[in-house]
């Protein structure tokens, strides 16, 4: 049986400003995470998300009650809550979009270093971690949830759609190109990326906002102390493309010039309609494009 | 007696310039064919790896192969692993040596064995830098093999260079750094155009058979309708432009053919399509591995919005039209009478296929 789920969200980057606000990717993942919780306790919406905004504000600032938490496991009462988890600065003000997104807590473990021991750390007796498929700031390069799978030695499977759980199993539907959809099962424990085009809604509520807390995990010392040296430079320009260096004569350059670059496939003018549609059937059989 | 200041001249195997009293036609240099990149004493290799799509690799994939290619020096070997079959030759990518992994298609979810192969493969070959195309087959695998070993990589690279690679940051800067040893390379990094081939020279894999582990399990792919796969995403359609008088018999074409509907600008302003379905540069950009236009003359903005498909069949009655010299097959013709035709080949065919 699934105990616990969490999710791990990042700041993201404003794709004109820059200004921090949370990161979409995360923000999906966040609120499948919730769904699957919703779908586990069989429970109503959570409590503020029907009175919030209307009349009571000050009821809902005051909403005090411990939120149950999968860190603590209430035992005998069968409620679960996501743990939603940052490792960064608990004061950053982003961090409070995942608050108005539905996360009752926001769990930080306050540290700029050794992120995936932290967060393997705290996620090691975790049944499901969700996260999205990449950050919008810092590297971006997506590899968070594979290192941290690596070492915790959990399954992954990316491109999630849609989650099921069935049983110690999770089913998936993963994304893949060309309008093609797969169907995977995944052995929990397990972390899952969700994929950018999951079919989720996001609701902002700032009465959630403003009920929700974010609470500072301690962190890990730092195992290495001295700062690892890299080589990386920033630059203001447009990538340039990678090109294979030519040693042409003067002749070849004024040739390619001049010669229009032979470009059209076959034309097909004589026969009749059938004959014509004949060369398109035997074009897409040719090239494996039709399966009859 | 005047000289021709432009008269053809040859360059020899030494590559010294010669003015030779030739016809023009006959000193066509750039006709001939590239030459096979040379290569001495090989005792370094790049490791290409990339999943093939229909027994075919797509712009990506290529695109990565030319960019080991490229930076690839005269004691170097370009090795690409394929995974899935492959139906074409590709040594105009450059790729020296080829393993084709026909089991490991990307249909199929075995991403432990997919990563054991490359592990084993990579263990017997060490190459020195080891390039995959970031997209969501590749980059997915890529990054399993990056968190497993502990070499040093990069992901979505926008640049690379012999020295350094990039990287962009979220905030549009370029992150320079120094060349790692797995590169996850980004779409449209490399140009693909090189002066030389590759041998391309099948070998056979010497490496063991992995157990796919308890972990995983596919479920099998799911059919979506073609109706329902959104255009960008489509990878067969058939596309309606002002030629196309029977909207009924197109539609029933594009079910016979399982694809997608697009439509060009002048068909939707009529109120034959629905707006999402215009393809060009104020509707949608597609990239489907077959597009076929019928009765599109084919205007620079439509042009523009097909960039990107690989295989595009034109039925059109102009033969001088734009559409034409894009598409890599043109039938000349009334475009109601060869769908009709199509149509009755298509039933034909799969009547055919039920009876086997």
């Amino acid at each position: 049986m699934i105990q616990r789920i969490a999710a791990l969200v990042s700041i993201g980057l404003h794709p004109n400003s820059g200004a921090a606000r949370h990161c979409r990717n995360d923000s999906l993942a966040m609120t499948i995470g919730l769904n699957l919780i919703k779908s586990l306790t069989q429970l109503a919406p959570p409590p503020l998300q029907g009175e919030g905004w209307g009349g009571d504000g000050v009821k809902a600032s005051q909403h005090d009650e411990p939120i149950p938490l999968l860190t603590s496991p209430l035992k005998g009462e069968e409620q679960y809550a996501l743990q939603v988890l940052h490792a960064g600065d608990a004061q950053n003000l982003a961090l409070a979009d995942y608050l108005a997104l539905g996360a009752p807590q926001i769990e930080v473990i306050e540290t700029e270093r050794d992120i995936v021991e932290n967060l393997a750390e705290n996620l090691k007796n975790t049944d499901l971690i969700l996260t999205g498929s990449r950050a919008e700031g810092g590297q971006a390069s997506g590899l968070l949830p594979y290192v941290l799978a690596q070492k915790l030695n959990f399954p992954l499977v990316a491109n999630a759609l849609t989650i099921k759980l069935v049983g110690d199993k999770a089913e998936i539907l993963q994304f893949l190109p060309k309008g093609k959809r797969r169907l995977v099962s995944v052995q929990l424990p397990a972390v899952i990326v969700v994929h950018p085009l999951a079919d989720v809604d996001l609701h902002y509520a700032f009465a959630q906002k403003i009920a929700g807390k974010i609470v500072a995990l301690p962190a890990l010392k730092p195992a290495n102390t001295e700062k690892i040296a890299t080589q990386t430079r920033l630059i203001n320009r447009k990538p340039i493309k990678l090109k294979a260096p030519e040693h042409k004569s003067g002749h070849e350059r004024l040739l390619a010039a001049i010669s229009s670059e032979n470009k059209g496939g076959a034309v097909v003018n004589e026969g009749n309609s059938v004959e014509k549609a004949q060369v398109i059937l035997d074009y897409l059989r040719e090239h494996r494009l039709v399966d009859f | 007696m005047r000289i021709n200041p432009r008269r053809p001249q040859q360059t020899s195997p030494a590559g010294l310039k010669r003015i030779v009293l030739a016809a023009p036609g006959q000193v066509a240099a750039h006709d001939q064919a590239k030459p096979v990149r040379s290569i001495k004493n090989a005792n370094k290799n790049l490791l290409v790896v990339a999943h093939s799509n229909k027994g075919v690799l797509d712009d990506h994939a290529r695109q990565t192969i030319a960019a080991a290619a490229i930076l690839a020096d005269d004691a170097t070997e370009v090795v690409t692993i394929i995974l899935g079959e492959l139906n074409e030759s590709i040594m105009d990518t450059g790729a020296d040596k080829v393993i084709i992994l026909a089991d490991l298609n990307a249909e199929q979810f075995q991403p432990d064995v997919a990563l054991a192969c490359i592990t084993a493969l990579i263990a017997s070959m060490k190459p020195t830098c080891i390039f995959m195309p970031d997209n969501v087959v590749d980059g997915d695998l890529g990054r399993r093999l990056i968190a497993k070993t502990s070499k040093s990589a990069a992901t979505q690279v926008v640049e690379i260079d012999t020295s350094h690679i990039a990287t962009q940051s979220g905030a549009g800067l370029l992150i320079q750094n120094t060349l790692p040893e797995i590169i996850l390379l980004a779409k449209d990094t490399v140009d693909t155009h090189l002066p030389f081939t590759g041998e391309a020279q099948l070998i056979a894999p010497k490496i063991a058979s992995f157990d796919a582990s308890a972990h995983y399990k596919d479920l099998g792919m799911q059919s979506i309708a073609a109706t329902e796969i959104a255009l960008d995403e489509a990878d067969f359609i058939v596309s309606a432009g002002n030629g196309v008088q029977q909207i009924a018999t197109f539609e029933t074409l594009a079910h016979a053919l399982q694809a997608s509907i697009g439509a060009s600008r002048v068909a939707v302003d009529d109120g034959k399509f629905a707006r999402d379905k215009q393809i060009g540069a104020t509707g949608k950009t597609v990239a489907a591995s077959t597009y076929i236009a019928i009765g599109i003359s084919g205007a620079v903005q439509h042009l523009q919005g097909i960039k990107d498909c690989r295989h595009v069949i034109a039925i059109n009655k102009d033969a001088s039209a734009a559409m034409i010299k894009r598409a890599d097959l043109s039938v000349i013709g009334d475009a109601e009478e060869i769908m009709q035709a199509l149509l009755m080949l298509i039933h034909q065919a799969k009547n055919v296929q039920e009876a086997a």
